[in-house]
């Protein structure tokens, strides 16, 4: 137990939840400083509960202290009120084991799972007592690192990270700690210590390329300033997850958290080929893990953590081919010992509704369906698998097994969207209505009703999709379909069974001009945090007229990155990333998707995007 | 099935900990212990867990206690050791008695807490607080409201104090602390920096649970003792 917190007991009693800040949780690793050559800090840049939440940064912190010279501890964005007395009382930011300042540590890396965190990473280097840019930064700074899905157009952060690691973390970290552990020893400079870095693969370093723009605004090239690194950065991969590291004793919180739960990823990957997702893409293709490992991994991480409930992780659990027998394991062993099972993101058919009849108690808990779409044509233009048919027989066995509550979830503004697409919520949550009370008689009710919640939010055009060409909505236009939403769904003869929720289009239009931003980005963000931005994911904390009056300062267009349909051979700020999928393959899809063409998913067959080049996976998998 | 009373400390970094926290801190700690805890009924069975009484954030104690059912064990002590076992240092199980069947909850048989005060490093007042507090404390009646669930009620402080003893820097101090009786520490510091026309802030005061005390009778004389007493010395007799 580290009895030396950084705060004093009278500042830890005078902020909110002063457990988010203490340390000493149960798994926390805490090592001797005299034997460790490199301190890594680990910041998830929002609030602990979030960050705590996280899977990537447990795996990865698992994995560094498992290394003997390494000592990996975490960091969160301190909360406003933190925030404000440390910098009134000038206490620098610190790293929860050790509680020593984090800019004494050797690296500190950032995981980046959402654009709207960015000032936040700002405001963690500003409390640290780093320069915020990577041009400003001396061997007494730590080395600033990124990672995370937000590093696959890392662009719009590019001058405030020395450098970013693409792709799954796994695989190169060993050899970027030797590399600096010799840079060290050899006493070369900083600049040479990235200089190398840049050769190790999965490895970019901003600083060494060079962008130059067209007359238009657009990017005319982006070209390394050395030779000796590689012009395109490849994604990093692990090969084989059954052999990877796995933290099975995770840091468990004291408080309640967003995850408060063991979280089994399953696989990585997904077959499904939505249009417009990201995550789709990036960890093309799927690695599935091998179920004797999992339920291995489960027992042992139920019981060094104590948790009561335990949760499969994956973007589509019902693709895992070994679903049935791990959920059957997980069942048996799970109940002798009360734990709970959470099964997010099952298809819902008759072996979802089975399991989850035993594993939930149906009358509290709900259906949800994600048809993103109102109308067929719509959901083949996205490429979305799920039929009316589908919902409409999921939902009458569910409700025949005593379901009532049904979550659906849709996105507008997506490419091409009529009129008929924004009115087919409606249609679509009235036919489950009526499915119910089709299907249950009055007289079984029980004094119950069907009770359907409608969920849109507004569709982001994301980098590393077929949608990358797409032009966004503006907020009027976002607006004005919720709007048309609502209407529509008022106008169901079953409207009062139904409720309609809808997303801010301000939040989802900053996210949009992250999302496919450029480097001319940066100093909007450094302006806007200068002017009080931070924790712009937070509504209450979100200054949208901040944000639209320094744009305007900047002299930066914010709809030049929105709103503005892009050329097919337009060259992209995140095409010196290589993700594994090629843009030719993105481009192919995003014209089917004008047509209207649907796309087979992997386990259908091979539409060669890419991906197979890594050699592994379902691309390995005899069709 | 057995009915056990655990006494645990709680020190250190933990004492930020709050009480539903260390509740759901225990619950985990009895499950990687893999202790044969009893569960509620239902389609969501929970650990019953019940504690004495709640200790505010920022408070040390050496004596707290938790109430639970066991469906079996093999003796106390291999609960104790396998709990210990497997939490931070900052909560320790110092003792663990097994009750009759029939005897009630600690959060309801609970009569006095026996606390050690004194301030936080950098709040030390400018002032000898312990003399000054020495002649507050002999005033015939020691008035002071109290806010409650239902409003403000008028309370006399001196009838919830049963007894104390100052060091050199501190306040050793017995405070009713029951079902329907309760003193806490820092509104005895209010009103005392009140009576000197000072404002008092509640984050200065260091405070740490000596120990939690239960009321009983013994032939026509009432004492009360920790709910886990060592031996008869820590008896006191309660004079009426």
């Amino acid at each position: 137990m580290n009895y030396n917190l950084a705060l004093t007991d009278e500042a830890l009693l005078t902020i909110e939840k002063p457990e988010r800040y203490i340390g000493n949780e149960v798994n926390s690793v805490v090592k001797d400083k005299g034997q460790i050559d490199i301190r890594f800090a680990f910041c998830f840049p929002d609030v602990y509960e979030i960050g705590m939440s996280h899977l990537g940064i447990q795996i990865l912190y698992g994995m560094f202290n498992s290394y003997d010279d390494v000592w990996c501890e975490r960091v969160y964005s301190p909360w406003m009120d933190m925030d404000a007395l440390m910098r009134e009382k000038n206490i620098p930011l610190f790293a929860l084991e050790s509680q020593d300042p984090v800019k004494d540590f050797d690296f500190l890396g950032f995981t980046i799972q959402y654009e709207m965190c960015y000032t936040n990473i700002l405001q963690v280097l500003d409390l640290s007592g780093i320069p915020l840019k990577t041009a400003d930064r001396t061997w007494d700074d730590p080395i600033v690192i990124g990672g995370g899905p937000c590093t696959y157009n890392p662009e719009p952060i590019a001058d405030f990270f020395d450098i970013f690691y693409i792709g799954e973390g796994e695989t190169r970290y060993r050899e970027l700690f030797d590399l600096y552990k010799d840079a060290k020893k050899r006493g070369i400079s900083r600049m040479d210590f990235l200089h190398e870095a840049a050769k190790i693969p999965g490895i970019y370093v901003p600083s060494f390329y060079d962008v130059k723009y067209k007359e238009d605004g657009t990017i005319a090239s982006m070209e390394p300033v050395f030779d000796d690194i590689p012009k395109t950065i490849k994604k990093e991969m692990c090969t084989d997850l059954s052999h990877e590291f796995y933290p099975t004793k995770p840091v468990v919180p004291y408080i309640k958290i967003t995850q408060d739960r063991v979280v089994l990823e399953i696989m990585r990957g997904c077959i499904r080929g939505c249009r417009f997702c990201q995550a789709g893409q990036l960890y093309k293709p799927l690695r599935e893990k091998d179920v004797e490992y999992l339920k291995k991994i489960a027992i042992e991480a139920l019981e060094n953590t104590g948790y009561e409930e335990i949760s499969l992780s994956s973007l589509s659990s019902s693709d895992y081919s070994k679903l049935p027998e791990l959920i059957d394991f997980l069942i048996k062993s799970c109940n002798e010992k009360k734990i709970n099972i959470s099964l997010p993101s099952l298809r819902i058919d008759a072996f979802s509704l089975d399991v989850m009849s035993k594993v939930q108690d149906v009358k509290k808990s709900s259906l949800t369906f994600a048809p993103e779409a109102g109308t067929q044509r719509m959901r083949d233009v996205i490429n979305k698998g799920l039929t009316e048919e589908d919902i409409l027989r999921g939902s009458h066995e569910a409700f025949l097994g005593g379901w009532n509550k049904v979550k659906l979830y849709f996105m507008l503004g997506l490419p091409t969207e009529t009129d008929e697409d924004i009115y087919g919520i409606g249609d679509i949550a009235n036919k489950v209505a009526v499915e119910y009370f089709e299907t249950v008689p009055k007289e079984k009710r029980g004094g119950r009703t069907i009770d359907i919640v409608a969920s849109t939010s507004f569709f982001v055009p994301k980098p590393f999709t077929p949608f990358q060409w797409a032009p966004m909505n503006t907020k009027e236009e976002f607006l004005d379909k919720a709007n048309k939403t609502r209407k529509g769904i008022m106008s169901q003869l079953n409207q009062k069974h139904i409720k309609y929720n809808w997303h801010e289009a301000d939040a989802s239009m900053m996210e949009g001009i992250f999302a496919r931003g450029d480097r001319r980005l940066c100093d909007v963000i450094l302006r806007a945090y200068e002017k009080g931005c931070v924790y712009d994911a937070w509504s209450e904390y979100f200054k949208f007229d901040t944000w639209m009056e320094t744009f305007k300062e900047c002299g930066v267009d914010p709809f030049f990155y929105t709103t503005r349909e892009r050329a097919d051979d337009e060259t992209f700020p995140w095409d010196i990333i290589d993700c594994g999928v090629t843009k030719a393959f993105m481009l192919r899809e995003w014209k089917n998707a004008l047509a209207g063409k649907k796309s087979i998913n992997c386990r259908q067959g091979c539409l060669g995007c890419g991906a197979a080049s890594y050699g592994v996976g379902v691309c390995t998998e005899s069709k | 099935m057995h009915k056990l009373r655990l006494k645990f400390s709680k020190n250190g970094p933990i004492k930020f900990i709050g009480h539903l926290d260390v509740m759901r801190y225990f619950q985990k700690a009895i499950r990687r212990a893999g202790i044969d805890i009893k569960y509620s009924e239902g389609f969501s069975p929970h650990q019953v867990l019940s504690f004495a009484q709640p200790l505010s954030v920022g408070a040390t104690s050496d004596g707290e206690y938790l109430d639970m059912t066991v469906n079996s064990m093999s003796s106390v002590k291999d609960i104790m050791d396998g709990l210990n076992s497997v939490m931070n240092e900052g909560i320790k199980i110092v003792a663990i008695a097994e009750l009759d069947e029939r005897e009630e909850k600690a959060m309801t048989t609970s009569y006095a807490a026996k606390y050690h005060l004194k301030f936080r490093e950098n709040s030390k007042p400018d002032f000898d607080w312990v003399s000054e507090m020495e002649s507050y404390l002999e005033k015939e009646t020691l008035p002071a409201v109290k806010k409650t669930k239902s409003g403000e009620k008028e309370i006399d402080m001196k009838q919830m104090i049963l007894n104390y003893e100052f060091g050199e820097d501190y306040l050793d101090i017995l405070l009713m602390m029951s079902s329907k009786v309760t003193l806490k520490p820092t509104l005895l510091f209010v009103y005392f920096f009140k009576s000197l026309g000072k404002e008092f802030n509640t984050v200065w005061l260091d405070i740490h649970r000596v120990d939690i005390y239960r009321d009983f009778q013994e032939g026509d004389k009432t004492y009360i003792e920790p709910f886990i007493a060592g031996d008869t010395d820590e008896r006191i007799y309660l004079n009426g």
